[in-house]
């Protein structure tokens, strides 16, 4: 099987990687096309600086779609991820300027928050039987608000010159460290969803979740420890913008954070129904979203047409996604 | 059943206390507040927010949902600015273009998912973003400036507190009000809503009524686009973009249910009353305004745990 993990009883694991493995090479196939139309048309795009800032949006673009990923699989969404990473932003920038602590406490501190404010969301949804659309609509809105009460929406840019530093760096001249970790937390995820007990019973109470509950996986605490890890992932890309822009800004994440959210599971055929993940394709779909938004740029066809561009992709996307499937699920029963 | 025991079964009944309470409790600590001019700046900043609740409310009752509401009406409202300035047409004809755009718009969102049986969310999501980026493309953030100085009187003029503006949700609530309860497709909308295989069963064009919601919505989010271009004077791109927030929060703490079938015009209206009480609250306390976003969040949840635990005692009861 693919790392799309499927527990649907209809469905053979030779259509799954039929219809997994076409869809991932498909999108790769997107992502060459649009790399050799924008190198050809603007030779600036395949500059070493342009790769640099490239790799480095493209980082923090898989990791928040990492962080609604995790939830998809359970079934679930998170509008408050968004949120929740600018929490975090601000923790670290608390932490490292305002109590001048060590930086690994800065981030871990974040980390904490993030998890924790993932917990909440999952523990309310579970609790209250509620859907999870309208919790972490209203949570995302609570975190939000608490924080510019906190901080007085005032931004913290005197954190330890290390940070700012490290969001420069560059390994083998092009490549930024924060694309490396982002690659790092995907083979995590990867193995987390394909070898482990706790991966599986994600997908499973995802999938079905009464089956699941029958099967004996603990439906309610699976679902608050997906959201718990959103939580920590969201914090983690708050902590790689920190990175980038060597400042605490109370104006990132946010609902700016919600397009690219579905985005990179979306595109890369992760089911809004739950049940399955593409780790993979989810790194394709956000370096689909990241190659469109640098080659725009680069051509300077402006940000205002990205948007359009975005949601018409997001359109064209779901769109073939659904009549591939149409199309395999035919083939499979002309053949029987 | 006593007539207070009856009132307490009514969703929006809680509501009204808690409108009465406040109200109350405003005119007793800020002598400022029973001012005409603060009553009125109140009941002018209604309007908008009733006909977002309102084009929300609509794709809640079907089922659905519409995350376009606030990027369409931000389309809208420069669609309607730039034919007022850059065209020069008349008023007459701008605002059924502008809702004519609106209802284009919900019908696209209805027949994409309709047809493709994608989830309404992930497609309301990416029409947003489709619609946004036109409105950003066309206008490059520049806003429209001279509106006809009717539609401005329009937007500024008022009988004692009470802004003219307001007339136009009033009138929009009592048709809808109507719609959904006297009204075959009214019914048939509220049937799909409740249980979508049962509505189908008994005949019900099940695709033909959610593509008839999403209509309605667009057009009330249009509706709503052009109030806020007369109550502001301008028409701004920036219009529409707070309204996600607000479009949820007004049906759901009037009492609707997200899995549909179930919404209450007079809960949604009396839930946007509250909230603009609240704000107004806030600015009269000189209270930091973040506090609003913060409060409204946990309205939200107060009202979902509410309905959650009267449908727990209804059904034991």
């Amino acid at each position: 099987m693919t790392d799309q993990g499927v527990h649907e009883p209809l469905l053979s694991g030779r259509r799954l990687l039929l219809a997994g493995a076409s869809a991932r090479i498909g999108l790769l196939a997107i992502v060459i096309m649009f790399w050799i139309l924008f190198s050809s048309l603007a030779p600036g795009f395949l500059s070493a600086f342009n790769l640099f800032t490239l790799g480095r949006s493209l980082a923090i673009d898989v990791v928040i779609g990492f962080a609604q990923m995790v939830v998809l699989a359970t079934g679930g969404m998170n509008l408050a991820v968004g949120s929740i990473g600018v929490c975090a932003v601000m923790t670290s920038g608390y932490l490292l300027q305002i109590l001048g602590l060590p930086i690994p406490i800065g981030i871990l501190g974040a980390l904490v928050l993030g998890g924790a404010l993932g917990w909440l969301n999952g523990f309310a949804i579970v609790r209250t039987g509620v859907n999870s659309f309208i919790i972490t609509l209203a949570s995302a809105n609570l975190f939000s608000g608490a924080m510019l009460i906190l901080t007085k929406a005032v931004p913290l840019n005197a954190l330890p010159s290390e940070i700012g530093a490290f969001g420069k760096m560059k390994v083998a001249s092009v490549v930024s460290p924060l694309l490396l970790i982002a690659l790092g937390i995907g083979a995590a995820l990867y193995v987390l969803f394909r070898y482990s007990v706790l991966g599986r019973q994600i997908l499973a109470a995802g999938a079905n979740s009464r089956a699941a509950a029958m099967s004996g996986v603990p439906v309610g605490r699976v679902v608050i420890l997906g959201h718990t890890l959103s939580g920590i992932l969201a914090a983690s890309a708050g902590l790689m913008v920190v990175a980038r822009l060597g400042a605490a800004m109370p104006a990132v994440g946010g609902e700016e954070w919600l397009l690219p959210s579905f985005l990179g599971p979306v595109l890369g055929g992760t089911l809004l129904s739950g049940g399955t993940v593409a780790v993979i394709g989810t790194m394709l779909g956000a370096a689909l979203v990241t190659t469109i938004r640098s080659g725009l740029l680069v051509l300077q066809i402006g940000n205002f047409w990205l948007q359009l561009f975005l949601g018409l992709i997001l359109l064209v996307a779901v769109l073939l996604d659904r009549y591939r499937g149409l199309y395999v699920e035919r083939r499979r029963l002309g053949r029987q | 059943m006593t007539l207070v025991h009856r009132l307490a079964l009514v969703e929006w009944s809680g509501l009204l206390a808690a409108i009465i309470i406040g109200s109350v409790g405003l005119a007793v600590l800020t002598p400022n507040f029973l001012t005409e001019f603060n009553l009125y700046v109140m009941l002018r900043s209604l309007c908008v927010g009733l006909l977002v609740g309102f084009a929300q409310m609509v794709t809640l009752g079907v089922g659905q949902m519409n995350i376009a509401v606030g990027a369409l009406g931000g389309l809208v409202a420069i669609a309607f600015g730039g034919v007022l300035e850059s065209l020069g047409l008349p008023l007459a004809f701008a605002v059924p273009a502008a809702l004519a755009i609106g209802a284009l718009g919900g019908l696209i969102n209805g027949l994409l998912t309709v047809r493709t049986g994608i989830n309404g969310f992930v497609v309301t999501l990416a029409t947003a973003s489709a619609f946004t980026g036109i409105n950003l493309g066309i206008t490059k953030s520049i806003p429209f400036y001279k509106m006809p100085p009717v539609l401005v009187a329009f937007g500024e003029q008022h009988f004692h507190a009470f802004p003219y503006l307001l007339i136009v949700p009033l009138i929009v609530a009592a048709l809808l009000g109507l719609f959904l309860s006297r009204t075959v497709p009214g019914r048939q909308l509220l049937a799909v809503g409740g249980n979508s295989q049962a509505a189908d069963l008994s005949g019900i064009p099940r695709g033909r009524i959610i593509v008839l919601a999403h209509i309605l919505s667009g057009m009330l989010a249009a509706a709503a686009a052009v109030l806020a271009v007369a109550q502001l004077g301008s028409a701004q791109p920036t219009i529409g973009a707070d309204w996600l927030l607000l479009s949820f929060a007004a049906p759901i703490i009037g009492g609707a249910a997200l899995t549909g079938g179930h919404i209450s015009v007079l809960g949604t209206m009396f839930a946007v009353a509250l909230i603009a009480l609240i704000e107004n609250g806030m600015v009269l306390a000189k209270v930091d305004p973040y506090w609003v976003q913060f409060l409204l969040g946990a309205l939200i949840l107060a009202a979902v745990w509410l309905n959650r635990w009267r449908a727990v005692s209804a059904g034991a009861g």
